[in-house]
């Protein structure tokens, strides 16, 4: 299995950079070129609906699914991604492909456990306050938990946002938290709008990852932070053997008991093999004209969180 | 090349931009006139792009991070009394340069590089302070200093340095003996003693190399800890106790040379009184001899 997907590796080593140069000089080109649909070849506007059919039908069970195929580590990775993040109140956060909210919800915990630290330190440092000044800063608390930072949720597909909606309902987070549908190749943003954009597992299904990184520059404020959190080459060969078993072989089996659903799942595990490997998705990053970037492989490069900044 | 105009845009000066501007413009043309222009292969680019320069432009790109890095560090400063040596410190600093609050994720989010930073800057400051002293005594224009004063002077000017930070110092401190800190740490720590040394005028080579930049680190470091502790108006207290460690220190000295030559002094009296000893008892053997049968004094040389 392993040696079978090798030279679509291979191939695909040279393709984004092809595929960079057809895209520049005229995007309504490039709609007629060929890409890839797990390891189907499809046409660059079938793949955009395809990808919507597959989100559409799993949105539902998506967070299920996330659980039962990752064992729950899945958490632990969105966990550490908000660690490397480390908001402080009063960041801008536009979280695109994040349909049912979970970096946007763990974003509006941290933010405010932070606030919360701040302020008890504040009261710590001031020694004898009078009780108007306590009461005026948890008024403030109160008021503001947040410290103004903002969340916007951006996802192409509506179903996996209505979802999010009704999971933000249920877990009664309401401020600081907008949604929005819109294309990551063309964000419905100005320009300079953000301090950090994530994408957490959604960039492989996007149809021009180049386009979408630039996107990314534009929207973010100079000093900005490109953070992407994505599947990727596993390091360890004994591992990848593993790996690969268990994503052929099972997930998309869970995929069927689960959410009744084959494709969709046989499509998850294609694109992850087709999405580029760390070193050069980070060349791609670099290449959007982002700076310092590196990448953390997490569970021995399962998945990479890659970094990058505006400057 | 494409990068090039858009990276970094916010750091480059215009002067530098004027620059760069005509070695770009020229690679790009050199493109353009490039016969397979039109239909790139893959391989023919990459192979274009690793020698149009784009080696230099990334360590020019690299340099101007590190530029940029240390602004942003050198701004967070202000804000270390009132948040700490912390991430928050480095992200208020990032936005007085209108950079975004999360720029500070470039750094580690202990502070580290912030309390590194802030110490090298404070050693090239004094170093550069000393050098402008030799020069004045060198000039003539000064009296030169006694090594104790030298140096009691060059001490108070480095901790000096701490005082706008001193309610933080003691998070720098835990900070920098963090285990991954330490080698950097200690190394700015043993350049700092080295400038005060070389302009002190030291020129050991021997063991006293060593000796003198153990004692002269301890003296830093306990005065700093005393400093940390001390409430009296402008560290008086501080600076007595630097007092009396320095003149302990020299008096060390002289006490060692001192014994030094207090040693050599006895061993010379040593010396002196056995070779009067043995010159005595050859005497006495030389009446002996004359005294004695012949083969006795065969018999007692020998033993001897």
């Amino acid at each position: 299995m392993a040696a079978a997907l090798c030279p679509c590796r291979a191939l695909l080593g040279r393709r984004p950079r092809a595929l960079r140069a057809l895209a520049r000089p005229a995007r309504g080109l490039a709609a007629h070129g060929q890409t890839h649909f797990g390891f189907q070849t499809v046409s660059e506007e079938e793949k955009g609906e395809k990808v919507y059919q597959v989100f559409e039908s799993v949105a539902k069970k998506y967070d299920v699914m996330n659980d039962s195929m990752s064992l729950g580590i899945h958490r632990v990775w969105k966990d550490v991604l908000l660690h490397k993040m480390n908001p402080c109140p009063g960041t801008l956060l536009l979280d695109v492909a994040g349909g049912t909210g979970d970096i946007a919800f763990r974003f509006i915990n941290y933010v405010r456990s932070v606030r919360e630290r701040q302020l008890r330190r504040k009261l710590k440092h001031h020694q004898n306050l009078s009780w108007q000044e306590i009461a005026d800063s948890y008024q403030e608390e109160a008021v503001k938990p947040l410290g103004d930072s903002q969340v916007v949720v951006c996802d192409i597909n509506k179903e996996m946002l209505k979802v999010g909606r009704q999971k933000a309902e249920h877990l009664g987070y309401s401020e600081g938290l907008s949604w929005v549908v819109g294309n990551a190749e063309e964000l419905p943003f100005g320009d300079e709008k953000f301090d950090v954009y994530t994408v957490s597992f959604g960039i492989r299904n996007l149809t021009h990852i180049d386009l979408a990184l630039q996107e990314a520059y534009r929207v973010l404020k100079p000093g900005g932070r490109f953070l992407c959190l994505e599947f990727s080459q596993v390091t360890n060969p004994l591992l990848s053997r593993l790996y690969d078993l268990y994503s052929f072989q099972i997930i998309p089996v869970l995929g069927e008991i689960i959410a009744g659903d084959w494709k969709s799942y046989q499509y998850l595990v294609e694109s992850i093999r087709r999405f580029p490997p760390q070193e050069e998705f980070k060349e791609m990053i670099e290449d959007a004209g982002f700076l310092k970037v590196d990448y953390q492989n997490l569970t021995s490069g399962i998945v990479a969180i890659h970094s990058g900044f505006k400057l | 090349p494409q990068r090039s105009f858009r990276a970094a845009a916010a750091l480059r000066r215009p002067a530098e931009e004027q620059h760069k501007e005509p070695a770009a413009s020229s690679s790009q043309r050199q493109f353009d006139s490039h016969p397979a222009d039109d239909a790139p292969e893959p391989g023919t680019q990459d192979a274009w792009a690793s020698y149009t320069g784009q080696d230099g432009q990334e360590s020019e790109d690299s340099a101007s991070e590190e530029q940029l890095q240390h602004r942003i560090l050198a701004a967070a400063l202000e804000f270390v009394p009132e948040h700490g040596w912390t991430a928050e410190a480095i992200a208020e600093g990032a936005k007085t340069l209108g950079l975004s609050a999360a720029a500070a994720g470039m750094f580690r989010s202990d502070g580290s590089e912030l309390v590194l930073h802030f110490v090298s800057q404070c050693n090239t400051k004094l170093a550069e302070l000393l050098e402008q002293e030799q020069k004045l005594v060198q000039l003539g224009e000064t009296q030169k200093k006694t090594t104790d004063q030298f140096l009691r002077d060059a001490l108070e000017a480095r901790l000096r340095m701490l005082i706008p930070y001193i309610e933080k110092w003691p998070q720098a401190v835990s900070i920098l003996l963090l285990p991954r800190n330490i080698p950097s740490s200690l190394s700015l720590l043993t350049s700092m003693i080295d400038d005060i040394c070389h302009f002190a005028g030291d020129q050991s080579t021997d063991f006293n190399w060593y000796t003198r930049r153990a004692v002269l680190t301890g003296i830093y470091n306990t005065t700093e800890l005393v400093m940390m502790q001390d409430s009296s108006p402008d560290f008086e207290d501080t600076w007595r106790f630097l007092e009396n460690r320095v003149a302990d220190a020299v008096n060390m000295d002289n006490t060692a040379k001192q014994v030094k030559s207090t040693g050599e002094a006895l061993v010379q009296g040593l010396m002196g009184a056995a070779v009067t000893v043995s010159t005595a008892a050859r005497a006495q053997r030389a009446e002996c001899f004359w005294s004695l049968p012949h083969f006795m004094s065969v018999h007692f040389s020998s033993r001897i």
